[in-house]
């Protein structure tokens, strides 16, 4: 072949590419397009094999011709399939349009009740201060939930904790009316500094109705250490309440009485709701009773060999689903052993 | 305890509003639990005079009477039959707001001037129910004669009323004098006791009068025998006053020794003298076979140990609880023998308690009361009888008080005081508060002791923190700051088994779950509903025969007496309610197990993690594919549940329970170590819960168990650096192979680089033949050091051919 001849044949070959290449509409087309021009066996690629007929002086400028067309019809193929694939895109996306208000696809899931929610925020705030938390039995003997907190058979103390009891040969077995045996248990088994806390499910002889349930949970707290002070108990109790209740909240103590604390008091919150000023929730008195509280008596200390004149120690409890209705306004206690879903899936979208 | 106002003014006077007054005591311990309001809604209401009564012209049964009040003078046209000329009494004129006396709900009505049979009413003369008082509505109430014509009948008669609670240590607080000796210590102003009778001049009787045979179950008993007694209805005021401290009124002498017990706390009897044998008092435990009506009219036969009061020959009172019939003081007693007495706070409790029986006696004896009170409380009570009945004279009186109770003297540190509450309090008001509270206290020469004398009222006083409590409460905890513990913290320590909880609860919710806390007992019905009339285990997960389950004597759901072993029967209850509702619930609890040990003996708690589901297996929605929950919902929430627990290798099983679907159960474990069942329930053990029509899954994890299998410290477990190679595998089986077998033999023969095996179908036709199915497994290799090479898949896939064909006879589909 001759030099002319196969400038002109490119020459032919551009136009015929750029021509067809202005018809192209799809992607699709466009690939046929660089099948038929620029791929491996596309016509242009057959025009390097052309090359080898030349002669040998022409090779060069003709090859240098034909790498110009290569690279000029490989850039307007690039921005077409550019322009072509930003296109299709666009309309795809148009396409896929949806109604943006129908519901999401939603998983499946629960959420954990809300006393065992209420437990991990209150050890959590308790391990900032120290406190460990511990667990205990359920079903104990009269010794650990009466004897050694002070509440000797025959006292009339004994009844106050009305008490479900165990059918037993001989031994008086219960189930724990509080979750105070885990004081001596754990005096017992470790010596001062003592810090816990001791959440668990307590059991009453008693009837229910609104405020009352013979199952529920208490949280119990206790620190004894050879300088431990009632206001510090105090300090304490202030501090959990204004975690659960917000950083102004302030505690009161009433004189009240129970067999294993001397000092005793109950403990209350200012109303956050009327900020003490009084209010429905708070039945005008401007603070809710939050739990019992005082400073260890020496005879629990002496009956687990603490000697009472070098140590001192406070204890407190918390009734768990009390905390949870000042805090939501639940009326009903009944509702936490309801377990009906709709009260329970309230609970989902509370953080600790 | 109902304390009136006015009579607690009877000794102090504050001074302060009734709202003040009940912080006051509230904060100091003595809890007034509501302020009752008497005579606040008696509007319009006076204390008149009748001047005159003259019959209606036109009806017998009404009769005209003419009322002055103050300015207001009217005539009232009323049926009264008690009323007549020179009575002082509660008129109401219009306007007035009275509860209608004829209305059983005590619905209230204005008062309007009204013609009656022609005649003008213009005002009330009002009963004791229309001013809210008592129910009486027979006649009208008459005032004392010396009542103040004119005065607005709520300055008269109407009084705020203290409720009280009263703790077990408070004994010294239940009466009149005791609050009042409270109030007099908090707001340091002086007490006036009421006088009584100067016992040391009266007459004392034969010496047989009075005989204790138990000192020790009755340290004291005084006897007061009166003559010229006329008995009838008390004055109005001592009636009021029992009224409103919620006592009825009965007659003059019995609410004689009930206002001495409420003024005093000193519980008192009085007995018709003769109606005793031999006219005199024996306190002694009861004879065999002994029996006693009392004032109830219970005929009540007494055990041998039981504290009575007798008379010559027969029991007449339960001591310190309640008297008998037969001597009670009736219209016709003239002379009573009253007794004031101490009784060993056991005893009493012992008896009221066998009996069934508390009174106001009980109550005050079983706290404990203070045996030097019996001389207060009948010298009160003779003044009183004698005041009320004026022909009555003291013709006997006895006090049989062997050994005297002595005060008691405490000492104790004076830094007590700071080292338990964490504030310092000068030693003076320390002895000043004391002091007003009865107690006598000095320092020592160096001051660095306190000797307290504690009276004998103060029985709760025992220790050195007991006096700090003394102080604490009158000087107020408000004078508490707020301060943290300091010094040195205890070694730190987290609960594996609440972290293990935690996890395991979180990755449940996480699963879909619902934390359920559900009641610890089960009735034997629910265990036969649950496992069968079989008698195998009542459990799921642990080993316990119904008969061997715990049992409570006093359950507080009817029937329901059995401490559980499987959470599954109280789960399955909420399960069908929310069904009810719900188009799914799954519900899950974690909560113990109580295993029994020996009779007398703790039982052993296990932890445990129990799952029920039922219903559609997604809410209803556009994009909803349905179907029902079943087996392998509650094993995916279970491998779920085990896996976010840490727990590495899990093994599922063919298990057999007898509430279980007898193809859709397994056991699931790790390492050899059961960790629990799951499976369907059988339709007919769901129905007796009252679930029908709907599958119900269930599974019952020991976390106890699973505790024991978590693999020690933490695996070290690096992120892969290569790709890992995915190869599917369709494997023809008999019908009859489990699954869990193919994949572990896959997995097998593909270590150590076959990291897993995800089965993703399964095929059944006739292509493979019948009876075989074909599973579509994706094995994932990966190796930590390398890509692997196609010559790497070959070799397993060698081995995986020769293995299949060993162990579960299965062949590579090609
Ligand atoms: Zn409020």
């Amino acid at each position: 072949m001759q030099r002319a001849e196969f400038e002109s044949q490119l020459n032919e070959l551009k136009d015929a590419a750029e021509r067809s290449l202005t018809g192209v509409s799809g992607l699709e087309d466009l690939q046929s397009w660089e099948r038929e021009y620029i791929g491996s066996k596309g016509s242009l690629t057959l025009m390097f094999r052309a090359l080898g007929g030349l002669d040998s002086a022409d090779r060069p400028e003709a090859g240098r011709l034909l790498n110009q067309v290569k690279q000029s019809l490989t850039a307007t193929f690039e921005n077409r399939e550019t322009e072509l694939k930003a296109g299709a895109t666009a309309a795809r996306l148009v396409s896929e349009a949806v109604d943006v208000t129908l519901p999401g696809r939603q998983p499946q899931t629960g959420n954990a009740h809300p006393v065992s929610l209420m437990i991990d925020e209150l050890s959590e705030i308790f391990a900032l201060m120290g406190f460990q938390t511990v667990f205990g039995p359920e079903v104990e003997t009269g010794r650990y939930n009466f004897d050694l907190l002070n509440i000797p058979s025959d006292h009339p103390a004994r009844d106050v904790w009305d008490t479900i009891i165990m059918d037993t040969l001989s031994e008086e077995i219960v189930l724990r009316t509080h979750t105070s045996p885990m004081q001596a248990r754990v005096m017992e088994e470790s010596k001062p500094p003592v810090r816990v806390i001791v959440p668990g499910r307590v059991y009453r002889y008693e009837a229910q109705d609104a405020s009352h349930e013979w199952m529920f949970h208490q949280l119990e707290g206790l620190a004894v250490d050879s300088n431990i002070r009632m206001s510090d108990l105090k300090g304490v109790l202030q501090e959990l309440a204004r975690q659960l209740f917000g950083p102004t909240r302030r505690i009161r103590f009433r004189c009240d009485f129970f067999p294993f604390v001397e000092p005793g008091v109950d403990f209350a919150v200012d109303c956050a709701i009327c900020n003490g000023k009084g209010c429905r929730v708070c039945k005008q008195s401007g603070w809710l009773e939050m739990g019992g509280a005082g400073m260890v008596h020496p005879r629990v200390l002496a009956g687990v060999g603490i000697d009472p004149e070098v140590y001192t120690g406070f204890a407190f409890g918390l009734g768990i689903e009390r905390l949870l209705m000042m805090r939501y306004g639940i009326s009903d206690i009944r509702a936490f052993a309801g377990n009906d879903l709709r009260f329970l899936s309230e609970f989902a979208a509370l953080t600790v | 305890m109902n304390v009136p106002l006015k009579w607690l003014n009877d000794f102090v006077d504050p001074d302060v509003s009734v709202k003040d007054l009940a912080h006051r005591l509230t904060m100091a311990g003595l809890e007034v639990e509501k302020i009752e309001e008497i005579g606040n809604d008696w509007d319009h209401v006076y204390v008149g005079k009748v001047l005159g009564v003259s019959p209606h012209p036109d009806a017998d049964r009404l009769v005209l009477a003419d009322v002055e009040a103050g300015k207001h003078h009217l005539t009232v046209v009323t049926g009264a039959p008690n009323i007549a000329a020179g009575q002082t009494v509660a008129l109401a004129l219009a306007g007035a707001n009275l509860i209608d006396g004829h209305s059983d709900s005590g619905q209230k009505k204005v008062l309007k001037p009204t013609k009656m049979r022609g005649v003008m009413s213009e005002g009330m003369v009002c009963s004791e129910k229309e001013l809210g008082l008592s129910d009486e509505h027979e006649g009208i109430m008459v005032l004392d004669d010396n009542a103040p014509i004119g005065l607005p009948l709520q300055e008269y008669l109407g009084d705020s009323v203290l409720e009280f609670e009263i703790t077990p240590n408070l004994a010294h607080n239940f009466s009149m004098h005791g609050v009042a000796r409270e109030v007099s210590a908090l707001y340091d102003i002086p007490i006036t006791v009421p006088t009584g009778a100067d016992l040391a001049t009266l007459p004392a009787g034969n010496q047989n009068l009075v005989v204790i045979e138990n000192t020790d179950l009755c340290p004291r008993y005084a006897a007061t025998v009166c003559e010229g007694i006329e008995v009838g209805p008390s004055p109005a005021w001592l009636a009021r006053r029992l009224q409103n401290a919620g006592v009825r009124p009965i007659n003059n002498v019995v609410d004689v020794t009930n206002y001495v017990m409420l003024e005093t706390g000193q519980p008192l009897h009085a007995f018709d003298r003769d109606m005793l044998e031999g006219g005199r008092i024996v306190v002694r435990t009861a004879r065999a076979g002994e029996m006693i009506e009392t004032l109830d009219h219970i005929e009540r036969k007494l055990d041998p140990d039981r504290l009575v009061i007798a008379d010559a020959s027969k029991p007449v009172g339960l001591a310190g609880v309640m008297g008998g019939v037969s001597s009670e003081v009736t219209d016709t007693t003239t002379e009573v023998l009253l007794e004031g007495a101490n009784f060993n706070m056991k005893s009493v409790r012992h008896t009221s308690r066998a009996l069934k029986l508390r009174t106001d006696a009980s109550a005050r004896y079983e706290r404990g009361v203070d045996p030097n009170l019996v001389a207060e409380g009948m010298a009160r009570a003779i003044a009183l009888l004698l005041l009320i009945c004026p022909n009555a004279r003291v013709t006997a009186f006895a006090d049989v008080y062997p050994e005297p109770l002595q005060p008691t003297t405490l000492t104790m540190r004076t830094s007590r005081f700071e080292q338990v509450l964490g504030i310092s309090i000068p030693m003076t008001e320390i002895i000043d508060v004391l002091g007003r509270l009865g107690f006598d206290a000095e320092t020592n020469a160096d001051s660095s002791q306190l000797n307290v004398t504690v009276p004998t009222w103060r029985k709760d006083v025992s220790i050195p923190d007991d006096i700090v409590e003394e102080v604490a409460r009158v000087v107020g905890y408000d004078t508490l700051p707020s301060t943290l513990p300091w010094g040195q913290t205890a070694p730190v320590k987290r609960d594996p088994v609440y972290q293990l909880r935690r996890h395991v609860r979180d990755a449940a919710a996480a699963a879909g779950g619902f934390e359920a806390v559900t009641y610890v007992t089960d009735s034997e019905t629910d265990v036969d509903a649950f496992r069968g009339r079989e008698r195998g285990s009542a459990g799921l997960i642990v080993d316990v025969p119904v008969e061997r389950m715990l049992r409570i004597i006093n359950p507080m759901q009817s029937g329901r007496n059995l401490l559980r072993v499987s959470l599954i029967p109280s789960l399955l209850e909420p399960l069908g309610a929310n069904l009810k509702h719900t188009s799914a619930a799954r519900l899950f609890e974690c909560a113990r197990l109580y295993v029994p040990n020996g009779p007398d003996e703790l039982p052993a708690e296990v932890e445990a993690i129990g799952f029920v589901i039922a219903g559609e297996r997604e809410s209803l929605s556009v994009y909803g594919r349905g179907g029902e929950l079943d087996f392998f919902d509650i094993k995916g929430m279970i491998e779920h549940v085990l896996q976010r627990a840490g727990i590495p290798d899990l093994t599922f099983e063919p298990a057999i329970d007898p509430a279980l679907h007898p193809g859709r159960t397994a056991s699931v474990s790790s390492g050899g170590t059961k960790l629990g069942i799951l499976g369907e329930l059988l339709p007919d053990v769901a129905s007796a819960f009252g679930i029908d029509d709907v599958r119900v899954a269930v599974a019952e994890i020991s976390l106890t168990a699973v505790l024991a299998s978590l693999p020690s410290g933490r695996r070290d477990v690096p992120v892969q650096r290569y790709l890992p190679v995915r190869q599917d595998f369709a494997i023809i089986v008999d019908e009859a192979t489990p699954a869990g077998d193919v994949e572990r033999t896959l997995l097998d023969a593909g270590r150590p680089l076959a990291s897993s095996a995800d089965l993703f179908d399964i095929f059944r036709g006739e292509q493979i033949g019948e009876g075989k199915k074909s599973l579509a497994y994706r094995v994932t290799f990966i190796a930590p050091d390398r890509t692997l090479t196609d010559d790497d898949l070959v070799k397993f896939r060698k081995r995986i051919e020769k293995n299949l064909k060993q162990q579960v006879g299965g062949a590579l589909r090609v």
